[in-house]
């Protein structure tokens, strides 16, 4: 019962504890983190084991919602917890030299707990507090470099997330003062009678632009190319592919419990569109490989905004299938940019010293445009053909600007493959990658290679995730039973 | 286990040998042989298709996956096109066994990038010619596009450069192919042949236009449909030789089975008459009836420009393409047959052309038709293959592109289309003034000083070049052969399968008859040469013993100019040649290129908070709107 708080409770703990004991045994401080990740990890799958088909709530403190805070537990916000807390133990950061610092690992761990409270937390105000505490431990990771550069990107971040998050609370104080409560649940009993108006629409205006700042939403995502192209490379692995997400998740979950109006999903689709289209240019044009990859992110996310932005259970489904692939695919990108960042002029004939790596850059590629048979191409099938089925004809521009954008990823992608493998004689060839980049890339090219040959499984899963994340009536009578649907 | 499953097997097998194989010296190129003949006599199994006793045989291996299944099977039409790929394969891979690899692998060149890069080629063509629903045509369609990029990309350099623009269009097509089928399938809820030909009547016409661009536009691309042509010629020209002979023979030819497949297949021949074009008097098979023209026309006269011979030669593969595409659209039994039997010619002429230019090319280090001359003496038998070949290309008789280019022809005729016909004739005036360049300046006129100590190609190369040149003789002396698969796959596509005889096409008013014709031919060309031999004395001298005007010319002076061929012809129609496709494509790049400039500045303006707030008030004022 008590297993998810520990997804929780367990890393922030440790988080607080860490610096004392770095002070006390400093190579037992560098294992410590990863080693609560593994713990967290292995009860996060347990949990979902566990959890089978079924939902729970848990009332925090044995008071009832909606007065209690609560945590909602279902496949969808277990499989998230579980994706923070590995994606944070695969990228975990570099140990520094022998200079001991227990800053990264501590921030890591508030990262990933908070992340865990982000997706399980099943009330507006705890939402907002663990999505406070993720930004505070990404503005101290990605100025953790400590490069002139890094701090510019990271006040830009900070500025920008700031007005993100006063932006949310506004709209959070907005709903509060429509319906006087803030448990999800109660909520989305409310919403049809309280939040179907005007202002209801503009509190989830104020969420989603709130919210969007990380989830790279257009045009508040200004922080994402400077912030990738300067952070180390763990970290911009981790925001694009597991942060962004998070975010993602809390605005599915406003959008179907509380905000079903057209509207709403209208506005969705513009600002995904627009994020599909100015990401994909922007990348077309982009010399730098960080910043490339930056870019092509804001354009996948973009195609989530785009595939949440339909009504239904699939719609969900083809959203959940591109998420899942971009968590995987991207930060394996990112992994290899590593070594690899900085102009693409400069990769001339790399694949010379690293060919593992450039074939493993191609993969990823392949499956980033959505090339048939990777999984890719797969969820973004779903995407387009639950795109077609909508009457709106503004759903047929986001098809048209998908595709485009895959067109031009293909283009910019392999303008990097065919640098990797031109050498140029006027210049030396780029070192080799490092092991652990490349081993941490090549397991995630793994996963995906390996997914291939189960994909109709794979959409099975997903489709009873989707299926009980777009069940309103089941969240609120798990949470609230007296409620019968 | 089906037939079609063991052709599959082994070819998805070739792809595992030649990885793992690929680079021995000794037997690589043997085995791409030996293994390309197998799959071949794996459809003879399916030769039933190929006659039109069987209709279908279908893959026992069917792959469901999420709500959907995908099946693969084989009918006349695919059988057909299976066997001009694999036998392209077959010849093209026999080319590389000996001194090419040899060549290839001193400059740098893998072969076992090659060898498995042309296996996967011919895997991913046949799982494309296999496929039995629209989903199973666009995952091969893909496969192919792929395959072939990396095959041209192979050399690297500036073969990178040409290959990254042939995927840019491919990529796009492929793209829009894929919105297509999003539309299909939302009109019909299923990816089955069946489903889309059912679906088709219910639809408007809007729709049907709509999906029409699509297919046509990103099946186009392949086959280098004008205006998305400009891609091939370039890409094709620098891959490696045999690669090229291999790409020329068929990979664009995927394109036309793809449009005959789903365009003119499904939503069926009889639609696209329904469909008119406002204020004129054209439909939609007349609009790619002069596309296809077109396709004929501009790249023809592109390829006469060119000085280089394996651009010219892709030139031409693109203008042949236009043949093919209104041969079929004339959708009678005549015409229709002359544009699938067309692919077939055309492939095997121009597989051997470019064997031939590449043979050139191996001994003499270039294939600049500047640079070039007079090795008829030197190489006669490349000579004699290149011979062939461009009378193939010109179509004239005896070889086997006369048959397919006079069906075509005739039935434009029949059809009463004078405008149509006298584009192709337009076509064919470029494609024989160019062919004749071609040749003059490769093989005929004054042989160069650095060229005399140049020997023949050796038998690995000339092999496949002399089985080649005698298919394309004896498929125009007895046209029949191939017109028994054409009138299969014909019937397979729904069209009236074409009556004939061994030698051609029995008509009322005045049909073909390739054995009277070639025979008298021959007959006249043997007392001519009777004549010549007996009746005559002659004397054989070097080429070099040469006067002019009382003076002897020594071998360095240049008597016989090649650059600036018809320079009288191309001061007429040179001021023709407006680039304008090439401009088209650069102002899309630069219309591109301002929009992301547009997009990055954007992302990089200084006060990102700007844009939060402009956003929210935007949203905040459309809420109060609303």
């Amino acid at each position: 019962m008590n297993g998810p708080v520990l997804l929780i409770v367990l890393p922030l703990l440790t988080a607080f504890l860490l610096p004392i004991i770095y002070r006390l045994m400093p190579l037992a401080g560098r294992l410590t983190g990863p080693l609560i990740l593994v713990v967290t990890s292995i009860i996060g799958l347990t949990q979902l084991q566990h959890l089978g088909d079924d939902t729970l709530a848990i009332a925090m403190g044995g008071f009832p919602p909606p007065l209690g805070i609560s945590l909602y537990i279902d496949r969808l916000a277990l499989a998230f917890a579980l994706a923070v807390t590995l994606g944070t133990l695969l990228l975990w950061p570099k140990a520094s030299g022998d200079n001991p610092d227990s800053r990264p690992g501590s921030l890591s761990l508030i990262l990933a707990g908070a992340g865990c409270g982000l997706a399980l937390s099943g009330d507006l105000f705890n939402v907002y507090v663990f999505y406070e505490l993720v930004a505070v431990a990404t503005y101290g990771l990605v100025a953790g470099r400590g490069t002139t550069a890094a701090c510019t990107a990271s006040v830009r971040y900070l500025i920008i997330s700031g007005f993100g998050a006063a932006m949310a609370l506004i709209g959070i104080a907005l709903i509060y003062n429509a319906t006087g409560t803030l448990n999800l649940a109660h909520l989305a009993e409310l919403a049809p009678s309280r939040l179907n108006n005007g202002q209801g629409l503009a509190a989830f205006v104020l969420l989603l632009i709130g919210f969007g700042v990380k989830a790279e939403l257009f045009p508040v995502n200004t922080w994402v190319p400077e912030v990738y192209a300067t952070a180390s490379s763990r970290l911009t692995a981790l925001l694009a592919g597991v942060v962004s997400k998070l975010a993602l998740l809390i605005v599915l979950r406003l959008l179907v419990l509380l905000f079903p109006q057209p509207e709403a999903h209208l506005l969705m689709l513009v600002l995904g569109i627009l994020g599909v289209v100015s990401g994909e240019l922007a990348a077309w044009r982009a010399r730098d490989l960080n910043r490339l990859l930056a870019y092509s992110s804001i354009g996948q996310l973009g195609i989530m905004f785009i595939a949440f932005s339909m009504p239904g259970q699939a719609a969900i489904l083809a959203g959940l299938a591109v998420a899942l692939h971009h968590l995987i695919a991207k930060p394996a990108l990112f992994l290899l940019a590593e070594r690899w960042g900085g102009s693409v002029q400069g990769l001339s004939g790399a694949a010379e010293n690293s060919p593992v790596a450039a074939v493993l850059f191609i993969l990823l590629s392949l499956s980033l445009i959505g090339v048939p048979p990777f999984p890719s191409f797969w969820a973004k099938l779903l995407v387009l053909l639950e795109l077609a089925r909508q009457a709106q004809p503004l759903y047929f521009l986001g098809a048209a600007v998908i595709l485009a954008g895959a067109a031009l990823e293909a283009n910019y992608l392999f303008r990097v493959v065919s640098r990797l493998y031109t050498p140029d004689a006027a210049q030396p060839v780029p070192e080799p990658q490092r092991l652990p980049e490349l081993a941490r890339a090549g397991m995630l090219g793994a996963v995906l290679v390996a997914s291939i040959f189960v994909i109709s499984p794979i959409n099975n899963q997903l489709e009873q995730l989707a299926d009980q994340a777009s069940d309103t009536q089941r969240y609120i009578s798990t949470v609230n039973p007296r409620v019968t649907p | 286990m089906t037939p079609l499953d063991l052709l599959l097997l082994i070819a998805a097998f070739t792809v595992v040998v030649m990885l793992v194989s690929g680079q021995l010296r000794s037997i690589a190129g043997e085995n791409a042989v030996a293994l390309y003949a197998a799959q071949g006599l794996a459809l003879l199994p399916m030769a039933g298709l190929g006659y039109g006793t069987v209709a279908e045989v279908p893959a026992s291996i069917s792959i469901p996956i999420m709500q959907h299944t995908l099946h693969w099977r084989f009918d006349g039409l695919s059988w057909f096109f299976a066997l001009i790929t694999i036998g392209a394969a077959l010849l093209s891979s026999w080319f590389t066994a000996g001194e090419w690899a040899e060549k290839f692998r001193a400059r740098g060149g893998s072969m076992r990038l090659f060898h498995s890069t042309l296996a996967l080629n011919v895997f991913s063509m046949l799982l494309l010619l296999a496929s039995g629903d629209l989903l199973s045509l666009f995952i091969g369609w893909e496969l192919v596009s792929w395959a072939s990029f990396l095959m041209m990309g192979l050399a690297g350099g500036q073969a990178l450069r040409y290959a990254m623009r042939y995927l840019s269009y491919a990529i796009a097509g492929a793209m829009a192919v894929l919105v297509g089928l999003a539309m299909v399938y939302s009109q019909t809820g299923s990816f089955d042949y069946a489903a889309l030909a059912a679906a088709v009547p219910h639809m408007s016409n809007n729709q049907i236009w709509l999906l029409l661009l699509l297919f046509t536009a990103g099946f186009g691309v392949k086959m280098a449909m004008i205006p998305l042509h400009l891609w091939q010629a370039k890409a094709y020209a620098e891959t490696p030789g045999p690669g090229a002979a291999f790409l020329g023979a068929i990979s664009s030819r995927m394109g036309l089975f793809a449009i005959i497949v789903v365009v003119l297949q499904l939503i069926g021949f009889a639609r696209l008459l329904d469909l008119s074009i406002p204020f004129t008097l054209l439909n939609a098979r007349d609009l790619l009836a002069w596309i296809a023209v077109f396709t004929i026309i501009f790249p023809t006269f592109t390829a006469l420009r060119q000085h280089d011979a394996r651009r010219l030669l892709a030139w031409h593969g693109i203008g042949q393409g236009g043949y093919m595409l209104i041969g079929i659209l004339s959708m009678d039994a005549l015409g229709s047959a002359g544009g699938l039997m067309h692919i077939f010619n055309h492939a095997t002429y121009q597989a051997m052309l470019f064997m031939s230019v590449t043979a050139v090319l191996h001994r003499t280090g270039t294939s600049d038709l500047n640079q070039l001359g007079g090795l008829v003496v030197r190489m006669p038998l490349s000579f004699l293959a290149m011979l062939v070949g461009i009378i193939g290309l010109a179509g004239l008789p005896p070889m086997n592109g006369f048959v397919s280019k006079w069906m075509i022809y005739r039935s434009l005729m029949d059809d009463g289309s004078p405008l149509l016909f006298i584009g192709a004739v337009i076509g064919t005036l470029g494609t024989i003034l160019s062919v004749y360049k071609l040749i003059h300046n490769t093989f005929l006129g004054q042989l160069r000083t650095e060229h005399v100590e140049i020997e023949e190609a050796p038998s690995s190369m000339l092999i496949p070049m002399m089985i080649l040149a005698a298919i394309v003789f004896l498929t125009g002396y007895f046209p029949g052969v191939v017109l028994d698969w054409v009138a299969a796959a014909q019937a397979a596509i729904g069209l009236p399968p074409l009556t004939h005889t061994l030698g051609g096409v029995p008509e009322i008013n005045g049909g073909l008859d390739m054995i009277w014709v070639v025979s008298i031919l021959l007959a006249g060309f043997g007392i001519g040469a009777l004549i010549f031999f007996s009746g005559n004395r002659h004397q054989r001298i070097h080429q070099l013993d040469n006067y002019a005007g009382g003076h002897f010319l020594s071998a360095d002076v240049r008597y016989q100019y090649s650059d600036n061929f018809y320079p009288g012809l191309m001061h007429l129609i040179g001021p023709w040649y407006r680039a304008s496709f090439q401009w088209l494509e650069r102002g899309f790049l630069s219309l591109l290129e301002t929009l992301s400039t547009l997009m990055q500045g954007g992302y990089r303006a200084a006060h990102p908070a700007f844009y939060l707030l402009a956003v929210m008030v935007l949203s905040l004022a459309w809420v109060v709107w609303l």
